[in-house]
């Protein structure tokens, strides 16, 4: 049996829990259909629960304890290392999230058994399943194996299986609850509950989105355009030297190798020529676009993905296409 | 108050790695090395800690003799001794394995306060710290970008996913791995690399079994290299094919 | 009798004044570090020829003050006999005043001493009336009185002649031989003290611009910390100054409103040693900061009149900062970069690869190619300075030029070394020599003067002795008229650490009339040229104080109305493109190489037959 752990935050079940039920599904493929369980954990879990019933499991267990009302490692550990052993599932999923991050190694460590972080892809093979994750800085792919016994624990990628690949039951999946001792004093940490920081100042550096504009800009008034693709996206704004130093955006909204550097997932720089003190900046970016007038314009060099064109079409286009 | 960081040498981010011949792990020979970079800010944290707060600086690493470059540059950034777990098996290690081969000789140490980087940058298993908080049986929190002491016990701050943060309490002694780029790392100066010299590396043995819990049967390049797309067309079908690349190829959508 | 007495008393007692002074200045300089070089003892001793003798570097750099200090310094050398033979006298030693060959010498000084007395009372009311910022915000008292003295000097030699004996000559005499002792009095702790130093501090200041000798790690060198690290050259730098605040005037910081003034770094060393504060840290008896806002562009030294080096002092005392862990934040970033990924930017090696592949770049092998063309960190990441790259292997290709990169190339090391960071340029001087040597280079060829300083000349320590060449200078060599027709206005902005440091200032120019362009000049040009603002670590250093020196410079070059500046140094074209892009200005900045490239691109036949082997050379 493979036992995914789901993730939820305040009885709402994380998207990321489906992608891991999606993992479990396919590593059940490659694993001679072993069955697939869910497990979510928390304090009132009852609507959580239910959500998690559409998928195609055999069954959705949870372990509902005031002491796992906020999460701390300890208290996770203990109730999942309870569940698994009642249990005895042949692999353990969960998505690699920072809260597994936080508490699936003390878990795996506790039970004395293999946990295969960060998979990409599951491949099945006739001495059992082989799991591919990405070494040395995403340069190299390696295919492991676990020693063997039971469970092993995995964590996928976050995006390495899409949350609507999780196959939705016919009918619900029954719920069943689990009692397991829990010692609220034997929980070492004493969380608080999360907050999010009041924006005080720009912090680019921690965006995950960012749509950042240069002098092909033209105008001032034509930040708007910027503006809006960066609201449909949930992106933050930033702007090349010569922006800041016209006035248009405030400096903290620099990027550059003595502005901000930054690291989202995706960033558009619209009319910026990527000169190098600006290409340094984002080079830790993980996907760059890049629309610009100028074909000869150095940030083709570091892009990704590259829009030769004027970016008051194109930009548009975008929103248009994202409001879909 | 005495803080341990632990730190792993890892080939340079720099360089790519060519496969060795049974294509499991890479090349050693060809490979330069360097500290692993989230350690970096560990040893950072760890040396900041000393100085608001006195006591000393005890950097571990577990590897083959060539890990001894990484603890003197440790050592010359500021730390004041070092525990090289010496043993050539080491070097392909799962983290399971090199979180026991530290947890055995820091025991005896009594460490307050544990740090170490959030992942390596040759395995990433991200895993290492919280194996070894089990083994040394101390609580743990990872992903830290403050420390404060309270009570004779810490307050961390943790980063969570989304922009939301965490304070957690706990009693010491503690692990805790720290996040990536919260402070400016400082340079090892040339005072610090002559005083380095001098300071003591203690060489201890590995376990003599060493129980690998994963291994990895093959090791190769992924298909995608990097390289620029160019997209074309009228802005809507330019529009439309850089979000499908975005969505399916990039996952970033 | 009584007065001869009378004499040998003042005499005495005013050469004591001077002995003990000069004496506590002596033994500041033996107490003092490091030992004084004599090498190129040819090179030198034609400096001092040049410098002192014939004022050349006076006159040349200002050309009326220097003529006029010229004279006044011309007419003391002149005076020396004369004075020299009425103290033999006065002190009853010898008698030659009597004598012929005495009046025909004395006849002789009469024009000097003319030239002297309106030169004097020209530079006197300068200093008061005119008041240049060089000298300072209040008028020097001192040098007004010292100015006065040599009129006076002057005025009761001349009279000497018009009076016929008694009272009146005596007194003449004694007032001209009292101000004489107490003018000597008055030379060690006044800038006259240039008067005796300067001849020393130019014969030991280093042939090359911007000298800084390597630290010694087996002997725990870390650089210059406190006042008693100061070396002897230094200390005698401190006392020989001038003042004249040439330095202080060409260097780029304090143009822009910086604190930073070569001036006083030199004088408050000076101030410093005299006050015995050897435990002084430098960096606190400098202001606070100023070490950090040099470019390391040399117009300081290069334009001092009396052989100070200025440069090895503001490194030497970034060392000191450096190995204690207090360079800027915005260094320490670079330093780690440096350290991990072998460039300033941090960049990983693919992108590199990427461009060498696209560039198709052929693997050096000294079997085949003559040159070496080293990329540096701009040619490996700066899209930009590809472009000129690209150029650049295509003129060499057309002109059978054979040439290969290295493989892996790691930053020479020249901002590490020019901020202070002497261990980390040591370690890549180091690998990057063996690497150099491993792959037999013995000629290199860059577009970078930075690599060019770094590569071929403080590599030379570690053991690489090939021929470095900028690629301009190469070029300028093979290419005949690239163009006949007009190619615009352009103005050329010389990189320091081609023009100052290394004299290629005529190459560039060559090869830009050569491909038509017209070329208009900023004032500052040349050797004179006005810095960029990238070297000496400011690159990395964003928030400048004052007005930024990139932004001065491009409204220097953009006052010369020509459409396009044209540089030859990837650091400059980051600067200058940057200002430009701030300033919103139509100006274009363009790398000469890629000037020529698009010269040649754009023309048809003469630029054809121009790369031709029948070409002028």
């Amino acid at each position: 049996m493979i036992l995914a752990i789901a993730e939820q935050h305040g009885g709402q079940v994380s998207s990321v829990s489906w992608e891991a039920i999606a993992g479990a599904q396919h590593l059940s493929t490659a694993a001679n259909g072993l069955k697939v369980r869910v497990v979510v954990i928390g304090s009132s879990v009852g609507d959580a629960a239910g959500q998690l019933a559409q998928a195609a499991v055999e069954e959705i267990v949870t372990v509902d304890h005031p002491a796992l009302g906020t999460y701390a490692a300890d208290g996770y550990v203990l109730a999942l290392e309870a569940v698994i052993a009642k249990l005895a599932p042949s692999y353990v999923v969960l998505p690699h999230t920072y809260q597994t991050r936080d508490f699936a190694p003390a878990l795996a460590a506790r039970v004395d058994r293999p946990l295969i972080t960060d998979v990409i892809a599951v491949k099945g093979a006739d001495a059992g399943p082989v799991f591919t994750r990405l070494v040395f800085q995403g340069k190299m792919a390696a295919d492991v194996v676990p020693e063997p016994g039971a469970p092993c624990f995995v964590t996928f990628q976050i995006g390495a299986y899409r949350a609507d690949a999780a196959v939705r039951g016919a009918s619900p999946a029954p719920v069943v609850p689990a009692i397991v001792p829990m010692d609220a004093a034997a929980i070492r940490q004493r969380p608080e509950a999360p907050f999010r920081e009041a924006k005080q100042a720009v912090d680019l550096s921690q965006a995950e989105r960012i749509v950042a504009v240069g002098r092909g800009l033209g105008k001032q008034e034509h930040l708007a355009i910027a503006e809006q693709l960066a609201g449909l996206l949930g992106a933050e704004i930033g702007a090349s030297r010569p922006i800041c130093d016209l006035g248009w955006l405030p400096l903290e909204r620099q990027i550059g190798s003595s502005g901000q550097t930054v690291a989202p997932k995706l960033y558009i720089a619209l009319g910026i020529s990527g000169a190098i003190q600006h290409a340094v900046g984002i080079k830790g970016a993980k996907t760059i676009v890049a629309i610009n007038k100028d074909a000869d314009a150095p940030i083709f060099e570091v892009a990704d993905y590259g829009v030769v064109g004027d970016l008051f079409e194109i930009v548009p286009a975008l929103a248009t296409e994202l409001r879909k | 108050m005495r803080i341990a960081v632990c730190i792993k040498q890892v080939p340079t981010r720099e360089g790519q790695p060519r496969l060795n011949e049974s294509r499991t792990w890479v090349r050693e020979q060809d490979a330069s090395f360097e500290m692993n970079e989230p350690d970096q800010y560990a040893v950072e944290a760890g040396l900041r800690l000393r100085e608001q707060h006195g006591g000393e600086v005890v950097v571990c690493s577990a590897g083959p003799a060539r890990v001894a470059q990484v603890i003197r540059e440790a050592l010359a950034r500021g730390a004041d001794r070092a525990i090289h777990v010496e043993d050539d098996r080491l070097a392909e290690a799962d983290a399971a394995v090199v979180a026991e081969a530290l947890a055995l000789h820091m025991r005896g140490e009594q460490f307050d306060l544990v740090l170490t980087g959030l992942q390596s940058d040759d395995q990433g298993f991200a895993q290492t710290g919280v194996i070894l908080a089990e083994r040394l049986g101390m609580p743990h929190a990872t992903i830290v970008i403050e420390v404060q002491f309270a009570d004779g016990g810490l307050r961390v701050k943790r980063e969570l996913e989304g922009g939301w943060y965490q304070w957690v309490g706990m009693p010491l002694p503690a692990l805790l791995t720290i996040q990536s780029g919260i402070n400016q790392v400082r340079y090892a100066t040339l005072k610090g690399i002559m005083a380095a010299k001098k300071k003591e590396i203690r060489k201890v043995a590995a376990p003599a079994t060493l129980a690998a819990r994963q291994r990895i049967v093959s090791l190769y390049l992924p298909e995608k290299t990097k390289r620029t797309e160019m997209i074309s067309g009228t802005p809507a079908e330019t529009a439309r094919e850089l979000i499908r690349r975005l969505r399916e190829d990039a996952r970033v959508l | 009798m009584l007065e001869v007495w009378a004499f040998r008393v003042v005499f005495v007692a005013c050469v004591a004044v001077f002995a003990v002074q000069m004496a506590t200045r002596a033994w500041l300089v033996h107490a003092a570090k490091g030992s004084l070089s004599l090498a190129k003892l040819g090179a030198r001793l034609r400096r001092v020829l040049l410098e002192v003798v014939f004022q050349s570097k006076v006159i040349r750099e200002r050309p009326i003050v220097g003529l006029l200090h010229a004279f006044v310094f011309w007419g003391f050398v002149a005076f020396a006999g004369y004075s020299a033979v009425h103290f033999l006298r006065a002190l009853g030693a010898v008698d030659f005043t009597a004598t012929r060959w005495f009046h025909v010498y004395a006849v002789l000084v009469v024009p000097f001493a003319i030239a002297v007395l309106i030169a004097i009372l020209c530079l006197v009311v300068r200093r008061v009336v005119l008041r240049p910022p060089a000298l300072g915000q209040t008028v020097s008292v001192e040098s007004v009185v010292i100015g006065l003295f040599i009129a006076t000097l002057m005025i009761t030699f001349l009279l000497d002649f018009r009076l016929t004996g008694g009272l009146a000559t005596r007194i003449n005499w004694w007032v001209h031989s009292l101000v004489i002792l107490v003018f000597l009095s008055l030379i060690p702790g006044s800038k006259h003290l240039h008067l005796l130093l300067s001849p020393v501090t130019i014969l030991l200041a280093a042939p090359a611009l911007g000298t800084v000798p390597d630290l010694d790690f087996e002997k725990e060198e870390v650089g210059l910390e406190v006042v008693k690290d100061l070396e002897r050259k230094q200390v005698l730098d401190a006392f020989t100054c001038v003042e004249c605040g040439r330095c202080q005037d060409h260097c780029p910081a304090h143009a822009t409103g910086k604190a930073l003034n070569p001036k006083a770094l030199i004088l408050r060393n000076e101030d410093a040693l005299l006050a015995g504060a050897r435990d002084t840290r430098l960096a606190e008896v400098y202001e606070a900061g100023v070490l950090w806002q040099c470019t390391t562009c040399g117009a300081c030294e290069y334009q001092c009149p009396v052989g100070i080096e200025h440069l090895p002092l503001i490194i030497g005392a970034r060392r000191g900062l450096v190995s204690d862990g207090r360079a800027p934040q915005s260094l320490a970033a670079v330093y780690n970069n440096l350290e991990r990924r072998g460039n300033i930017w941090g960049f990983t090696s693919d992108q590199r690869e990427k461009f060498v592949a696209a560039a198709g770049f052929e693997s050096f092998d000294r079997t085949r190619h003559e040159y070496l063309l080293w990329l540096g960190c701009a040619g490996s990441f700066d899209a930009d300075f590809q472009k000129a790259l690209r150029s650049l292997s295509q003129i060499l290709r057309s002109r059978g030029v054979t040439f290969g990169i290295l493989a892996k190339e790691r930053c020479t090391g020249d901002p590490a070394k020019r901020t202070g960071n002497e261990y980390l340029f040591q370690e890549l001087a180091r690998q990057n020599v063996e690497d150099l040597k491993a792959a037999g280079v013995r000629r290199v060829l860059t577009a970078c003067p930075h690599c060019v300083k770094t590569l071929g000349g403080d590599y030379r320590a570690f053991g690489f002795d090939g021929e470095v060449a900028h690629a301009a200078l190469l070029v300028a060599g093979l290419a005949g008229n690239l163009r006949t027709d007009p190619g615009g206005t352009v103005t050329y902005h010389d990189p320091c650490y081609l023009s100052r440091y290394a004299g290629g200032t005529a190459e560039p120019r060559e090869l830009l009339r050569r491909a038509g362009a017209t070329l208009r000049e900023a004032a500052r040009h040349g050797r004179r040229a006005f810095c960029c603002g990238a070297g000496g670590g400011l690159l990395f250093e964003e928030h400048e104080a004052g007005k930024r020196i990139s932004q001065e410079r491009f409204e220097q070059l953009q006052a010369t109305g020509a459409s396009t500046i044209v540089t030859s140094c990837p650091f400059c074209t980051i600067m200058l493109k940057g200002a430009q892009a701030s300033s919103g200005a139509d100006t274009q900045v363009v790398d000469l190489m890629s000037y020529l490239g698009d010269r040649l691109k754009a023309g048809a036949e003469p630029a054809a037959s121009a790369l031709a082997p029948s070409g002028e050379m």
